[in-house]
């Protein structure tokens, strides 16, 4: 927890702590459950325009069911949300939006194959006849507006993932939303796009709109919110005002309900054999990548998703082939080692825990049983045929020594929550005693003990394997990580150890693809030049941010 | 107004139910359409199970049908399965026949012990390459294997009816559109009463796929495969084979279908072996949800419907689509009842 | 050679019509996200409901309306197994097709052989004058005429309205749609509904326009063969022109050749729509590999609690 970055740019205080200020939205005493699970007890809130409230809350906790019943996608069981107080009763997302309520989902909202003037007016457009023309005008004055550069005539599947999320805005915008409801806005952000987004929340909340800040990073609420509402198991433990916000460790085991240690312990062990080697691997979106892995170590592949950190996997993984360059996985070809027979291939090789747990690493209709076998079927089958006994019995010793819970074999991959869903995952992938593991957002979406555990257990295969770790959190990159390549456009533009000097700094500037690694002389290299022509924003430049 | 809630687990048990259910609908409303043509809706009823299953005669129809169908049906199963949806049992099923043929037509004077597997084997290449095609296309130049297998029923179908109009007809046929009878040696006889001896060889072909799909390794692939093709190849199965494999799986057992319809029940091949088994296969199938050791069951059922309806075009008139009517009713019900498995309504306050 | 290659292609236009009708409607429902294999069906009914109409009230444009009805009918029937009841879609097409199929059979079996008015040729003033294209496309029935102007009235409403935009969304992400405000369920059942519309449309220009009699199977697998060209037209209606008149000149031709007596068994040349069928796929998706295919069709949009 280390990445402060942006704090610097806090604004000045324009203070409106007025309580006098009659709250926007109302949520008086609101329940719900799906089937056992209470996902929300009882919550009371109050949203006042003007000010960023951040709803603080481990994975889990019940942040999104509580906003989505706000915005309109489901009822609660009980409680009533009042708008200018008044009680409102939601039907659809039409009726929440229509009482001003806008939301930026965590998984964009938007139609891909659209442009961006048809996704914002999506449901808005108001006369049956539409004129494209009159429409990319229409968004692309709202845009100049607020100060927001985009072009809307642009197709959405060719933005950055910053661009799309100013289409959600923009999309709030029109529809003059006042209360504007953001679901971990800044996981798919670049420090600096994390910074403009900051900018942007404050020009707005100074325009009146009141703001929902979802999010389980501290630092990140710390520095941008006026009033923190902490979650824990679908009740709200506190509140707190900006001034009254105590040190980010208090926060943080408020959250989890327990003491929390933010740090693991990473003492560096001996280097082995090199496992992993990539040379000037290129084609699928990547460029030119070179990479070498050793036993011993973890080689952590940060960067915003999106700049070539999947085909990379995908290609180490097997699952799509190199294009140009060479691919070395414990010392054969790729061709080879993934054309070898998998009798004896399984166990002893390359283990890919994805980011995608149900649907790539599981299927959420198998029981576990069938899940374990997926990639340890091989070491289960005797003349063809399958001893499905004995998996069943090493599921359950398995699942015992992991702690998945339920500890029943027969439990279904989507009857499983997604911490319990990954130690599954890793249960199996350690089982077939792997020289290499391919660890991707590991911990993406569990909760601090579980994130624990997987950190845990990634240190520990140190001692017979190499670890190449993808992941888009850069604390969790610094934590684990004894080098940290960081990946911008499909090429990597620097390997930086985890004690050089400055190294987050210098790794945030990389992920933008500015390539400041190496000289402290400050200009811009290739990739920030890129990428300025392309969205006319610098990411070091001050953002457009809303209104002026 | 109600509404839909996902069951926390699914509803367990409530699968007969839910056929019964639509069975009863689906009876239900063909007996509502008869009744709207002006005939008799309880005696069509009657009619209809009696012609099905109150005789022994009618039970050794519904036995013969049954067979056909359920080798189509358990090729479906297998390719539905792993998601391949294979619509092609039919023509596989007419390539089967055309190939049984060929050898029965081209060696007549070869004894049974020869001529027989021969046959089968006939049948099988031909049906297993006719279903080889789409998955070949679906791999290689990603077609939708729908499609491609639709087309190739109705390519089949026609390439049987050239064969039995052209280079094939028997010429004492009086201008039919038939082949020869085959020789003794390439009829299969009867085992008890009517029923010929091609039940054993659906016996050890539902055993074979049964125990297949449920012990060995491969089998365990095709299932993970239908479940998850992502997953699939996450975890380097052979998915491309797997595919081809479920495939010509299908294609051998319709070809073996179509090749017992020759070599068993006409002794020759004409047109009028082009029922719609290929088609039903589907109903079958779906209703037994893919499990090999329910087709058998849904095979007779569905067999009998079909002797029903002949009793019923016998004996009230009624035209022989009758049949496609219930069957197409009976998968919608199904597919819709299916439903409540998953999901409940719940009345919703205010 | 002109003399020979004018009625062919003048057939041509007539034997393509019903099949742009079926494609332009599949495509409808394809793109509001919902596959219907059902459109054998729809069509067969479509046909029969247009014959037996005319029969009755001896107007065929009453008829043609009720083709379409009835062709909205089925897709009804279609929506409410997918869309209310969640079933396979798939599946559920395949058994409208078996139901479709069968339901027409059995009640045509009466009209079997008989004869109504239907629509009959009607030259346009001026445009028939025209050389070569007059004798194509202006000396045709009025069906052909409300179909060359369907692709454009398909387009502009895609593409030039807010109901366009919206069924598009629907098919695309149903949840973005969601979000926006819109009910994508709701969009979703007019795809299917009024895909099925069109598609019994076409069944209809079968009985009253190119024939004026029922016959069983008279769709002979022109509904599976509008599914295909959806792929292959990559889901946009300019491409389906093309797709549906490359049909109607193989049928035309394959006809032709029949009737001049060719030394070909009719069994073989029948087979010629179906293979390239087949054919036309595997060029389309070899090239363009699944371009335009709506990103949410054949899933169904899970009930929210």
């Amino acid at each position: 927890m280390r990445m402060h970055a942006f704090a610097r740019r806090r604004r000045k205080h324009t203070k409106r702590t007025d309580p006098a200020v009659p709250p926007v939205v109302r949520l008086i005493s609101i329940s719900k459950s799906f089937g056992a699970v209470k996902a929300n007890q009882d919550i009371s809130l109050d949203i006042r325009p003007g000010r960023i409230k951040a709803l603080l809350g481990e994975n889990g906790a019940g942040k999104s069911t509580l906003m989505s019943m706000l915005s309109g996608r489901f009822p609660p069981d009980s409680g009533t949300i009042e708008i200018d107080g008044a009680p409102a009763r939601f039907r659809s997302p039409a009726d929440g939006i229509a009482a001003g309520i806008g939301m930026v989902y965590q998984h964009f909202m938007l139609v891909e194959r659209m442009t961006v003037a048809q996704n914002v007016l999506l449901g808005q457009t108001g006369s049956f006849w539409l004129s494209p023309r009159a429409m990319r005008a229409t968004v692309g004055a709202l845009a100049e507006e607020y100060g927001l550069a985009i072009d809307p005539g642009a197709r959405v599947d060719s933005l950055s993932m910053g661009q799309r999320q100013l289409v959600e805005i923009l999309k709030l915008l029109y529809r003059q939303s006042r209360v504007l409801i953001f679901d971990e806005p800044t996981a798919v952000l670049t420090p600096a796009e994390t910074g403009n987004l900051f900018q942007a929340l404050w020009n707005m909340s100074e325009q009146g709109k009141a703001i929902v800040f979802i999010s389980h990073k501290l630092p990140e609420v710390i520095a941008v919110a006026d009033e923190i509402a902490i979650l824990r198991q679908g009740r709200i433990v506190d509140e707190f005002l900006e001034h009254e916000v105590p040190s980010e460790h208090a926060l943080a085991n408020r959250m989890v309900g327990r003491e929390v240690i933010l740090e693991v312990d990473a003492q560096p062990v001996p280097l082995g054999a090199e496992v992993l080697r990539l040379e000037g691997l290129s084609g699928n979106g990547l460029e030119d990548v070179s990479l070498s892995l050793r036993q011993g170590e973890i080689l952590a592949l940060a960067g915003v998703a999106g700049n070539g950190q999947k085909p990379l996997v995908e290609t180490v993984a097997g699952l799509r082939s190199p294009q140009r360059g060479a691919v070395t996985i414990l010392g054969s070809d790729w061709k080879a080692f993934y054309g070898a027979p998998q009798k004896e291939s399984w166990r002893g090789g390359l283990a890919y825990i994805p980011e995608d747990r149900q649907g790539l690493a599981t299927c959420p209709d198998l029981d576990m049983v069938d899940n374990f076998l997926l990639t340890t079927r091989h070491g289960f089958s005797r003349q063809g045929f399958l001893e499905r006994n004995r998996a069943e019995e090493q599921t359950a010793r398995l699942v015992e020594e992991h702690d998945v819970r339920p500890p029943v074999p027969a439990t279904l991959a989507r009857q499983l929550s997604g911490g319990n869903l990954q130690k599954l995952v890793i249960a199996r992938e350690f089982y077939r005693h792997p020289r290499i593991i391919v660890a991707e957002q590991p911990t993406q979406g569990l909760d601090v003990s579980a994130t624990e555990e997987v950190w845990r257990r990634l240190l520990q295969a140190r001692a017979h394997a190499g670890v190449l770790l993808v992941t888009g959190d850069l604390n969790e990159a610094l934590q684990l990580a004894d080098r940290i390549a960081v990946m911008y456009r499909g090429r990597i533009m620097d390997v930086i150890g985890r004690n050089e000097p400055d190294a987050v700094g210098r790794i945030g500037l990389l992920m933008a693809g500015l390539r400041k690694g190496k000289r402290e002389d400050g200009t811009a290299g290739e990739g920030a030049r890129a990428r300025q022509g392309e969205d006319g924003q610098g990411a070091e430049s001050a953002p457009g941010g809303a209104a002026r | 107004m109600l509404r839909v809630v996902k069951r926390q687990e699914p509803l367990k048990g409530g699968t007969p139910l839910i056929v019964v259910g639509a069975l009863a609908l689906s009876l239900g409303i063909s007996m509502l359409l008869l009744a709207a043509q002006g005939k008799p809706a309880p005696r069509g009823l009657f009619l209809l199970w009696d012609g099905a299953f109150a005789h022994v005669h009618s039970l050794e129809d519904t036995v013969l049908k049954a067979i056909p169908l359920y080798l189509c049906s358990l090729g479906v199963a297998v390719a539905f399965r792993m998601q391949v949806w294979n619509i092609g049992a039919e023509g596989q099923f007419a390539l089967g026949a055309i190939g049984a043929t060929w050898a029965a037509l081209h060696f007549p004077d070869l004894p049974a012990p020869l001529l027989l597997p021969l046959m089968f084997a006939c049948a099988g290449v031909a049906g297993g390459v006719w279903a080889l095609v789409p998955a070949l296309l679906r791999l290689r130049l990603r077609v939708n294997e729908i499609i491609s297998t639709l087309m190739l029923n109705y390519i089949g179908i026609l390439l049987l009816d050239y064969l039995v109009y052209g280079p094939w007809k028997d010429p004492t046929s009086f201008g039919f559109p038939l082949t020869r009878e085959f020789s003794p040696a390439a009829q299969i006889g009867r085992m008890i009463g009517r029923i010929h001896w091609g039940i054993l060889l659906c016996a050890a072909v539902g055993l074979a796929l049964a125990v297949f799909l449920k012990r060995t390794r491969t089998g365990f692939e095709i299932m993970a495969g239908g479940a998850g093709a992502r997953a699939a190849r996450y975890a380097h199965m052979p998915y491309g084979f797997l595919v081809g494999l479920v495939m010509v799986l299908c294609g051998v057992a319709s070809g073996w279908a179509g090749s017992l319809e020759v070599s068993a029940t006409l002794g020759r091949l004409q047109p009028s072996i082009m029922a719609g088994y290929g088609y039903t296969a589907i109903v079958v199938a779906w209703l037994a949800r893919l499990r090999i050791t329910h087709i058998a069951f849904y095979a007779f059922l569905l067999a009998g419907f079909r002797v029903g309806v002949e009793n019923l075009q016998l004996e009230l008139q009624v035209p022989h689509a009758f049949g496609g009517i219930m069957e197409g009713l009976i998968l919608l019900s199904v597919l819709a009842g299916q439903f409540f498995q998953n999901y409940r309504f719940r009345r919703a306050e205010g | 050679m002109l003399e020979l290659a004018l009625p062919i292609l003048a057939a041509t236009v007539q034997s393509g019509t019903p099949i742009l009708y079926a494609t332009l409607g599949e495509m409808l429902t394809e793109r509001s996200g919902v596959l219907n294999l059902g459109v054998e069906g729809m069509m067969i009914i479509g046909a029969l409901a247009a014959f037996v109409v005319t029969g009755a009230t001896g107007s065929p444009w009453l008829g043609f309306l009720a083709a379409g009805a009835a062709g909205a009918l089925l897709g009804a029937l279609h929506a409410l197994a997918c869309l209310v009841f969640q079933g396979n879609q798939v599946v559920s097409g395949l058994a409208l097709t078996i139901f479709g199929v069968g339901l027409a059979d059995f009640l045509g079996t009466p009209f079997i052989g008989t004869t109504v008015p239907g629509f009959d040729k009607l030259s346009v003033p001026l445009l028939s004058a025209l050389p070569v294209f007059g004798d194509i496309f202006f000396r045709q029935d009025a069906l052909v005429y409300v179909s060359y102007v369907m692709p454009l009235v398909f387009w502009l409403t895609m593409r030039r309205t807010s109901l366009g935009l919206a069924v598009d969304a629907a098919g695309e992400h149903p949840a973005a749609a969601s979000a926006a405000g819109l009910d994508p369920v709701a969009l979703r059942w007019f795809g299917v509904v009024g895909g099925g519309f069109l598609v019994g449309l076409g069944g209809a220009y079968l009985s009253l326009a190119y024939t004026h009699l029922w016959t069983s199977g008279m769709t002979a697998g022109r509904g599976w063969i509008a599914v295909a060209l959806v792929i292959f037209a990559f889901w946009r209606p300019g491409r389906a022109v093309f797709g549906a008149y490359l049909f109607g000149g193989i049928m035309a031709f394959q006809l032709r050749l029949q009737a001049m007596g060719a030394d070909l068994p009719s069994s073989l040349l029948l087979m010629l729509p179906y293979g390239l069928t087949v054919f036309v796929l595997a060029a389309s998706s070899a090239r363009g590999g699944g371009v335009g295919a709506p990103r949410g069709l054949g899933v169904n949009i899970e009930p929210q609690e």
